[in-house]
């Protein structure tokens, strides 16, 4: 981020900006930045709350009226009603994934995929309520039933058809499986039987206690197995979030 | 809290092992007070018209979002899932604060709101993103824009 201010302000465009991480802005000098410390993934802070936001983006502003620079300014408040992490979320749902069938007639990824296939039936309802309720999806190209689709070729080694705008498998295991993460926080915002304790319980949630994240997981097993670079990548580093891939 | 030395491992060392330019210059352009400004948000949250191609890759480039843009009609395809995506889903100002940018032109804390913004996506190798700046720039000065407005995920 700092270096494009750099870039924009060599070729003569005003720029501001807010900066997450402060000590790569520390390295960088941008013309004017503003540090700001909230979590990764909300630069203004706390969604649904328009005040804080505006301050922030006042403060970051405000910035193009200074003197001289580089000037890197630190944002006074933490993010309102942050909570720190909660320890357990042992109260919050878990879709049973059993490797004991006792009829032993289907390889665990079929049975994974079996659960997978049973949870996603569960969330659908909820699913589509959010989206009626809010008039519209963050899922982008992968609507549940065809990252289901995707996912489960792609495990039991079936041909996969892609449509024209995505170029690649890999591309379309990284698309569907954050389409796969935003539908499933959908369906969690309207669902009675989950209560997220705080801002990182979504994740955890969805990657110690989903099928889904098992799923995801077995991907990217299979993504680090492949001769494919593109694949590999995924598997190393796009799939499952740093702080989650040993679950 | 994205201060890296409360940052839980692996994290930390991954965002502080990420490799950052340096420059010899201090480029710094003046203008009006903010209020005779006319301001565009630059992403780089991998953002996109929902019609528009994902972000595939580090090459740098970029999409364009028309300030007529919604909610609904945005989202993002950024490369990590390193981060928090659920503050978007929820509210895509705490990414894209276009509607913020509306409200202080509506009251003119600032001049006007640019015709149209900009997406990276912010995994890029910076020096990849340096010739698309530089096309990047004329486009922001056809629209008049004299205050860019820098936003991370």
């Amino acid at each position: 981020m700092g270096a494009l201010g750099h870039y924009l302000e060599t070729q003569g465009i005003p720029t501001t900006q807010i900066s997450l991480i402060r000590e790569h802005t520390e390295t960088i000098q941008p013309p004017r930045a503003l540090w700001v410390p909230f979590a990764l993934g909300r630069p203004l802070g706390r969604p649904g709350d328009p005040v804080f936001q505006t301050r922030v983006i006042l403060t970051a502003l405000a910035l193009v009226e200074a003197e001289n620079g580089p000037v890197l300014e630190d944002f006074p408040d933490d993010a309102p009603d942050v909570s720190e992490p909660a320890e357990d979320i042992a109260d919050l749902p878990a879709c049973p994934v059993s490797f004991a069938r006792p009829d032993g007639q289907k390889t665990e990824t079929e049975q994974l995929l079996e659960a997978f296939r049973q949870e996603l039936a569960d969330c659908r309802s909820w699913y589509d309520m959010a989206t009626a309720k809010r008039g519209f999806s963050s899922v982008a190209y992968f609507p549940l039933q065809a990252a289901f689709q995707l996912f489960h070729d792609f495990l039991l080694d079936k041909p996969i058809s892609l449509d024209d705008n995505i170029a690649s498998t890999a591309l379309a295991l990284r698309l569907a499986a954050q389409d796969l993460k935003a539908a499933y926080f959908e369906s969690v915002m309207v669902r009675p039987d989950v209560t997220l304790p705080d801002d990182t319980a979504f994740t955890r949630w969805f990657w110690q206690k989903t099928a889904a994240g098992e799923v995801l997981r077995a991907v990217r097993d299979k993504c680090r197995a492949s001769d494919d670079p593109a694949l590999k990548l995924n598997g190393k580093l796009l799939l499952v979030p740093m702080d989650q891939a040993s679950s | 809290m994205a201060r890296l030395n409360t940052m839980p491992e692996p994290m930390r060392s991954h965002l502080a092992g990420l490799p950052c330019p340096t420059f010899d210059t201090r480029p710094w352009v003046t203008g009006p007070p903010l209020s005779r400004r006319r301001v565009a948000i630059i992403s780089t949250a991998g953002l996109h018209r929902r019609e528009d191609r994902p972000f595939e890759g580090m090459t740098g480039d970029y999409r364009v979002i028309p300030d007529t843009c919604t909610a609904k009609d945005l989202v993002m395809t950024h490369i990590s899932t390193n981060f928090d995506r659920t503050g978007f889903v929820q509210d895509w100002n705490v990414v894209f604060p276009l509607d913020r940018l509306h409200e202080l032109a509506a009251d003119q804390t600032i001049g006007s709101v640019a015709e149209f913004h900009y997406s990276f996506m912010g995994a890029a190798d910076p020096g990849a993103m340096e010739q698309a700046a530089g096309r990047l720039a004329g486009l922001l000065k056809g629209d008049a824009v004299d205050a860019a407005l820098l936003v991370p995920v």
